[in-house]
């Protein structure tokens, strides 16, 4: 790897976010490097002059857990991490497991961190499509203090966070889910592993007592409008408050969804194959999500 | 800040102080400022699994790391997940199973193995096949590897996990190297 390019060990997360704030934009921070390292080996990126190890923050930023209601994952977990969790252990955050089981290699899941897939904002980042169907929000730290961003928003192009280059993610948030609910992720190619998948869909289902939907999040990998992960809102529209049957699932992959997604055709394979498989991630996450629910585990 | 890093490393046991370049990868330092050349480079981008090595006991790809972040660390490699003169259950299992054709992709297949094993010491073949998945062997000797994982997982409940000389010798009529 030939890059000139310095490093910068902090002492703590306000060391981080100063040294941040003072070399910004030609400093980057640096987690698991598992997409950050590539890119300047690959030359798609201009090597950054500084950049800032987040290593030894780790023992401050390696966190799963449960806080006023909230699902609270720190920034330095690794995958690997989120899987000695609760939540691979609960079937209310059953989608976790299933990003698991398609995420990378063996060994990139002990490295990659849920800051650097959030950060790193690609396209068609598992994890960013399984947290928007959670309706997450990202926790930012710079040098003026704290704010919170909901996941969607900070997700601004592919690449691109609405964020300043000196602001650092420190945690990603959830509403606890409450009881009779589940999630279930789908990611459609040819190979299980190492593949951006040809779609990617993500269903948190919450259904009441009666069978009907109380609460219902979808996202896709793509939306219209955008090639970037994202929310199909007049979907879960259609479907909330209305009694879950197999049919409505059918009709709201039919009929409501084709108007709300855009899918592109490039060398991987056509927008209508997407679409197609789409609809079918749709019907087979909601139908997953249901049997979850009602088998009360995973 | 200077252009050299100074990092404390103890590689298989034994410890090194170096002073690196920023953009010296791990698996730069093992392979050609130490001399560990199981470590080897197959896409240098994290995908095939042939340099991966243990970091504080995790698998981790070694082209992805880079040295100077790693002060403190403790790394094995395939040369040291036994005490010298030895095998390990792993590699003995791979020689019995015929899981070694060319053997480039070997070294990483023998750490994924063991990280597996020392997580769990009694795999389904399912969880075998997820851990080994991203080791790429153009042999395509992924069979004999799961039969190996089981294998030495069976040795190591027994209680063996290193083999001598001797042992190795009347097993597999093969004489330990290096």
């Amino acid at each position: 790897m030939v890059a000139i390019f310095e490093i910068y060990r902090p002492s703590s997360l306000d060391d981080a976010v100063e040294f941040l704030h003072k070399h910004a934009p030609d400093a980057r921070p640096l987690a698991g490097g598992t997409e950050l390292l590539i890119l300047i080996r690959d030359k798609k990126i201009k090597p950054p002059k500084y950049l800032v190890d987040l290593s030894p923050l780790r023992k401050d930023l390696s966190y799963v857990k449960l806080e006023n209601g909230l699902v609270k994952i720190g920034a330095l977990t690794t995958v690997w991490e989120l899987s000695e969790s609760f939540l691979h252990r609960d079937p209310r955050y059953a989608g976790f497991k299933d990003v698991w089981h398609k995420f990378g290699t063996m060994h990139l899941r002990f490295v990659a961190t849920i800051g650097g897939n959030i950060a790193t904002a690609t396209d068609f980042s598992d994890y960013i499509v399984l947290l928007l169907a959670y309706g997450a929000n990202v926790k930012l730290r710079s040098v003026d203090g704290e704010r919170v961003v909901p996941l969607e928003e900070l997700i601004a192009d592919r690449r691109q966070l609405a964020a300043r280059p000196d602001e650092l993610v420190v945690e990603v948030a959830f509403p606890e889910p409450p009881p009779r609910s589940s999630s279930s992720f789908e990611k459609f190619d040819r190979r299980q592993i190492l593949i951006a998948g040809i779609a990617n869909g993500c269903s948190y289902l919450h259904l009441d007592e009666g069978g009907k939907i109380a609460d219902v999040r979808i996202s896709f990998d793509m939306v219209k409008g955008k090639r970037i992960p994202g929310r199909v809102k007049p979907v879960e529209d259609f479907l909330r408050g209305k009694v879950f049957t197999e049919e409505l699932v059918t009709r709201a992959a039919e009929e409501v969804l084709p108007s709300v997604m855009e899918k592109y055709t490039d060398w991987w394979t056509t927008a209508e194959y997407r679409l197609e498989m789409s609809k079918v991630t749709l019907k087979r996450t909601l139908l997953i999500a249901k049997k979850r629910i009602e088998g009360g585990a995973l | 800040m200077s252009g050299l890093y100074k990092v404390k490393l103890k590689v298989n046991g034994v410890s090194y102080e170096l002073e690196v370049p920023a953009w010296e990868r791990l698996i730069d330092t093992l392979r050609y400022r130490l001399g560990f050349v199981s470590v080897k480079e197959g896409c240098g981008r994290g995908e095939c699994g042939n340099c991966v090595v243990l970091v504080n006991g995790a698998p981790r790809p070694s082209c992805l790391a880079l040295t100077a972040t790693l002060d403190g660390a403790e790394v094995v490699t395939l040369e040291g997940i036994a005490p010298p003169g030895k095998l390990h259950a792993v590699q003995v299992a791979m020689l019995k199973s015929g899981g070694v054709q060319c053997g480039f992709c070997t070294p990483g297949v023998i750490i994924m193995a063991k990280a597996l094993l020392d997580r769990n010491p009694d795999p389904q073949v399912d969880e075998i096949k997820e851990w080994l998945a991203g080791v790429l062997c153009r042999c395509g000797s992924y069979y004999h590897y799961i039969k190996a994982v089981k294998l030495a997982a069976e040795y190591i409940k027994k209680g063996f996990v290193y083999f001598s000389e001797e042992e190795v010798k009347k097993k597999l009529h093969l004489r330990v190297v290096g």
